[in-house]
C-alpha cells in the first residue's frame, strides 16, 4: 500500500476540503521540517494482518515531498508562482516521474488544498474535534483533540508550533489506523534529505494520460506488475 | 413499430442519401423503398474524380473504430433531437469508403506509431517506430542508423514539391500520430530531449518539428505539448510549471527566428488574433501536455484554447495561400485517451468535434480539387450491444422494443448498450474506488489530497455479481462503462477501421485495404506516385 492510499484511509473522516484557489493562506510561515512517520493499520478479524509502514515527510515553502522508508517511491507537490500545483509520483529507482497535468486536474475533479498538503489537516478538520488536553510530545507542545466523524472515533495529537500532527488515530468497526510521528527536525539539519528538485527534473517524465498508450513500456509494465503482485 | 417516430417521404430520402433526419413522422414502407432506390440512382451518378488533387486533408480519429463512429453518430443525432440511428456525421457523407487493416509488422493489435507511419509513408513498420522501416531496432539511439532507415513521409514529399504543410492535433503535437508526419525515430516516447537516453544522437521529436528544413519548414503546427519546447530554466506561461528541455533551447523562439512571417501562440486570445493573410508559419501550443477533451475545454481551460474545428479552419486559411496547394493532417487525438479511460461520453463528444472539424474543412474547400480522407489509426474494445429499441439513449440502459423498463440480464439487473471488453470500468473494488460502478472522476473525497487522478487504477479485487444501474447514473458524463476484464487502462482493438474519402482519386479507396495504401492513394492524388520515393 502506498502512502497516499494509506492516508486516504486514515483521513477519511475529514471535512470537505477547499480548493487551492480559494485559499489565500500562505505556507511561508510554516517552518521547514523533515519528519519521519510510522503508519499502522490493524483490521479487525482473526486472520487479517497488521501492516506497518514508515515514511518521510519534508516541507518547505512551495514544496511538500514524501518518500517510503526504502526510498523507492515518493510523491511531490509543488506550488508554482501563479498558484498552480504540480503533482508527481516519483519512482526513484527508475528515475521516473508520473505527472498529472494541470489541465487534467479540473477534469478529474482534482483540487489541492495547499495548507492541508502542508499540514495534513486543515483548521476546519481540526476544529471539528473537541480539545481534550494540552501535553508535550517529542519535547514540543501538543494538543489532544477527539471526536466522532462518520462513525469513526478520531484522536489527533496536534503540534501547533509546526502545524503538523504528532499522531492521528482512527477507529471504527473495521479496524484501527494510526499515524505516528517518530522524529522531527529542521529541514536544514536532517540527515535524510528530500530528493533535489533539479534531480527530479532530470527524471524521465510520463504524463498519466499516456499510460493507455504505453502498454509495451518496460517501466509501465513493471509498475503495473508490481502493484498487482502486492495486491493479490 | 410503436416507438418509431414518423418520417416524411422527403426526410427518409434524406436519411439514406445524406443521413439527416429531424422529422417526427414515421416513414411508410414505400418511403424506405423509394429512398433506398434513390440512393442507388445517386450512386450511379457518382463520377470518379480522376484529376490530381491540389490539396489533401487527412483526418485521423485516434482510436476511432467503427463502433465509435456508430455510437457517435447516434449520440450526435440524439443531441439534435432525432432517434439518432438515422443521423450521419459529416464524414459519413463522403462518397467513398474502404476498410483499413491496421496490424503492424510485429503487432496484431497496433499502437499509433506504426499505423500512422503506414498511412504517411506507405510502409508498415514495427511498434513504437515513427517513419523508419522495420529493420532498425526499437529505441535505436544512433542518428546515422535511424537516417539510413528513415521513410519519406507524404508531408515531406508535399513540402519538397512546393506545397504548404500543416499538422493539427488535440494531443501533444509531438505525440505519435502527428509526429509520424515529420519526425523519424525508433521510439515514439522520445518527444523531448529529456526523454532521450544518454548518448543518443537521434534528435528528439520536438526538435525535429522545429528543425524541419525542407523548403522553409512546416507552415502550421497546432496542438498541445508546450513543455517539451521550452527549457527547464523557463516556466510555462499558463501554469508556471518548469519546461522540460535540457539543451537550453527555447523551440518556440527558434520557430519565430527560423521562419519568415512566423508567430507563436499559446492561448485562444492570441490564436484568434492571428491574421492568416499576414502569417505564413504558425505554431500554437495550447497546453503543457495534451489539450482538453472537448467536453471539458471551455469549462476547464485556464487560458482558453481553440477547438479542433477552429484550429482546422485557421490552418486551412494559412495553408491555402500557396497556389501549389497544401497537405494538412488533423488528428482528434483524445478520442483514444477517453477510450483508454473507459469513458464513452468523452470519446463520443471528441468524435463529434472531429466531425465538426471535417465539416468545416468541407465548407472551406472545393471537392473538385481537395482530397479529404477521414480514418482511424486503430480501434478500441468498445461495443454496442443488447437489443435496444430505436432511439434508445445511446449512453443509457438497454431497453427493448415495446418495453416499458430496461432489459435485465440473467442476474435480474439492467445493463448499458455501450460497454468495453476490458479496462477501468470493472466493477470489483479498485485501489481508487469501491466495488460497483466506476466514474471517470474519482469522487472528491474528504481524504488526503494526494490527487484524484481519475480512475486509472493500479489494482482491482474480484467483482461479485453486477451493480444495480439506473439511467441518470449511466448517462452521466463521468460514468465508466462496465468491462469484463480489469485493466489499468482499456486497450486498443485489432479489427479494421473505416476510411471515408471524397475528392480527387478518392474512388481509389475500395474494399478491404492494407493501411499503408492510404499513402499510395495520397501520392497518386498529388501526382507523386511516379516520382522516385
Amino acid at each position: 500500500m502506498k502512502i497516499f492510499d494509506f492516508l486516504k484511509i486514515l483521513f477519511s473522516f475529514s471535512l470537505p476540503w477547499l480548493s487551492a484557489s480559494s485559499l489565500a493562506n500562505s505556507d511561508s510561515q510554516l517552518p521547514e521540517v523533515a519528519c519521519r512517520y510510522e503508519m499502522k493499520v490493524t483490521p479487525h478479524g482473526k486472520f487479517k494482518a497488521t501492516s506497518t509502514k514508515a515514511w518521510f515527510f519534508w516541507r518547505k515553502p512551495g514544496m511538500v515531498q514524501t518518500q517510503d522508508a526504502d526510498g523507492h517511491y515518493g510523491e511531490i507537490w509543488q506550488r508554482t508562482a501563479n498558484g498552480s500545483i504540480q503533482y508527481r509520483k516519483l519512482y526513484h529507482v527508475d528515475k521516473t516521474a508520473i505527472e498529472y497535468m494541470p489541465a487534467d486536474m479540473p477534469t478529474n475533479n482534482m483540487s489541492f488544498d495547499w495548507i492541508k498538503l502542508s499540514s495534513m489537516l486543515d483548521q476546519q478538520e481540526l476544529h471539528a474535534l473537541k480539545p481534550v488536553k494540552k501535553t508535550r510530545v517529542l519535547d514540543r507542545s501538543a494538543e489532544l483533540r477527539k471526536g466522532k466523524v462518520d462513525n469513526r472515533d478520531i484522536e489527533v495529537l496536534w503540534l501547533p508550533d509546526v502545524s503538523l500532527p504528532a499522531s492521528i488515530i482512527s477507529k471504527d468497526k473495521t479496524g484501527r489506523a494510526e499515524l505516528r510521528l517518530i522524529a522531527i527536525e529542521p529541514l536544514s539539519a536532517t540527515h535524510r534529505k528530500p530528493v533535489d528538485i533539479e534531480e527530479i527534473a532530470n527524471y524521465r517524465h510520463i504524463d498519466a494520460a499516456d499510460f493507455g498508450d504505453m502498454e509495451n513500456d518496460p517501466f509501465v509494465k513493471k509498475v503495473m506488475a508490481f502493484t498487482e503482485h502486492h495486491n493479490h | 413499430m410503436q416507438l418509431l417516430k414518423k418520417f416524411s417521404v422527403a426526410t427518409i430520402s434524406s436519411v439514406l442519401a445524406t443521413g439527416i433526419v429531424q422529422s417526427a413522422e414515421e416513414p411508410a414502407p414505400e418511403d424506405w423503398f423509394n429512398a433506398g432506390r434513390q440512393t442507388v440512382i445517386d450512386a450511379g451518378h457518382l463520377n470518379p474524380n480522376e484529376k490530381h488533387a491540389k490539396n489533401i486533408i487527412l483526418f485521423v480519429g485516434d482510436g476511432m473504430g467503427v463502433s465509435t463512429v456508430t455510437a457517435a453518430r447516434i449520440y450526435d443525432g440524439q443531441q439534435k433531437g432525432g432517434h439518432g440511428e438515422e443521423n450521419s456525421l459529416s464524414f459519413e457523407k463522403l462518397p467513398y469508403l474502404a476498410l483499413s487493416k491496421t496490424y503492424s509488422v510485429d503487432q496484431q493489435t497496433p499502437d499509433s506509431a506504426p499505423t500512422m507511419t503506414a498511412m504517411v509513408t506507405g510502409v508498415k513498420t514495427i511498434g513504437d517506430s515513427l517513419s523508419v522501416n522495420q529493420f532498425v531496432a526499437h529505441s535505436e539511439p544512433d542518428a546515422n542508423i535511424v537516417n539510413a532507415n528513415k521513410l519519406t513521409t507524404i508531408l515531406e514529399r508535399a513540402k519538397s514539391d512546393g506545397m504548404s504543410v500543416g499538422i493539427v492535433s488535440t494531443a501533444r503535437i509531438t505525440h505519435a500520430t502527428p509526429a509520424a508526419t515529420y519526425a523519424h525515430t525508433t521510439n515514439r516516447d522520445w518527444e523531448g530531449d529529456s526523454d532521450l537516453p544518454a548518448g543518443a544522437t537521434v534528435p528528439d521529436i520536438a526538435a525535429q518539428l522545429i528543425d524541419f528544413n525542407i523548403n522553409g519548414g512546416i507552415d502550421v503546427a497546432l496542438g498541445g505539448g508546450r513543455t517539451r519546447f521550452i527549457p527547464k530554466t523557463a516556466t510555462d506561461p499558463e501554469y508556471g510549471i518548469a519546461g522540460k528541455r535540457k539543451d537550453g533551447r527555447d523551440l518556440t523562439a527558434d520557430w519565430i527566428n527560423k521562419h519568415n512571417n512566423a508567430r507563436y501562440v499559446w492561448n485562444k486570445e492570441q490564436f484568434d488574433a492571428i491574421d492568416p493573410n499576414a502569417t505564413d508559419h504558425l505554431l500554437g501550443l495550447f497546453e503543457p501536455s495534451h489539450v482538453h477533451y472537448e467536453a471539458d475545454r471551455i469549462a476547464h481551460d485556464k487560458a482558453g484554447e481553440p477547438s479542433l474545428t477552429e484550429m482546422t479552419r485557421k490552418a486551412i486559411d494559412i495553408l491555402k495561400k500557396n497556389k501549389n496547394g497544401y497537405f494538412l493532417m488533423v488528428e482528434g487525438g483524445r478520442i483514444d485517451h477517453a477510450h483508454h479511460s473507459g469513458n464513452a461520453y468523452r470519446a463520443l463528444t471528441d468524435t463529434q468535434q472531429l466531425a465538426a472539424a471535417v465539416q468545416a474543412a468541407m465548407e472551406k474547400t472545393n471537392t473538385k480539387e481537395t482530397l479529404i480522407i477521414v480514418t482511424a489509426d486503430h480501434s478500441h474494445v468498445f461495443t454496442i450491444g443488447g437489443y435496444p429499441q430505436r432511439g434508445n439513449p445511446i449512453l443509457g440502459l438497454t431497453q427493448g422494443v415495446g418495453a416499458s423498463s430496461p432489459d435485465l440480464d440473467m442476474l435480474g439487473l439492467p445493463y448499458t448498450t455501450l460497454n468495453y471488453a476490458n479496462g477501468t470500468g470493472y466493477t470489483g473494488a479498485s485501489n481508487l474506488q469501491p466495488a460497483g460502478s466506476k466514474t471517470f472522476t474519482t469522487p472528491n473525497t474528504a481524504s488526503w489530497p494526494s490527487g484524484s487522478e481519475g480512475h486509472n487504477p493500479a489494482s482491482f479485487s474480484p467483482a461479485f455479481g453486477r451493480p444495480l444501474l439506473v439511467n441518470p447514473q449511466v448517462q452521466a458524463p463521468d460514468y465508466l462503462q462496465e468491462t469484463i476484464i480489469p485493466l489499468g487502462a482499456e486497450t486498443h482493438a485489432a479489427e479494421d477501421v473505416a476510411i471515408f474519402a471524397g475528392g480527387p482519386k478518392a474512388h481509389l479507396f475500395h474494399g478491404v485495404m492494407e493501411q499503408n495504401v492510404i499513402y499510395h492513394v495520397m501520392a497518386e492524388a498529388l501526382g507523386l506516385a511516379e516520382q522516385r520515393r
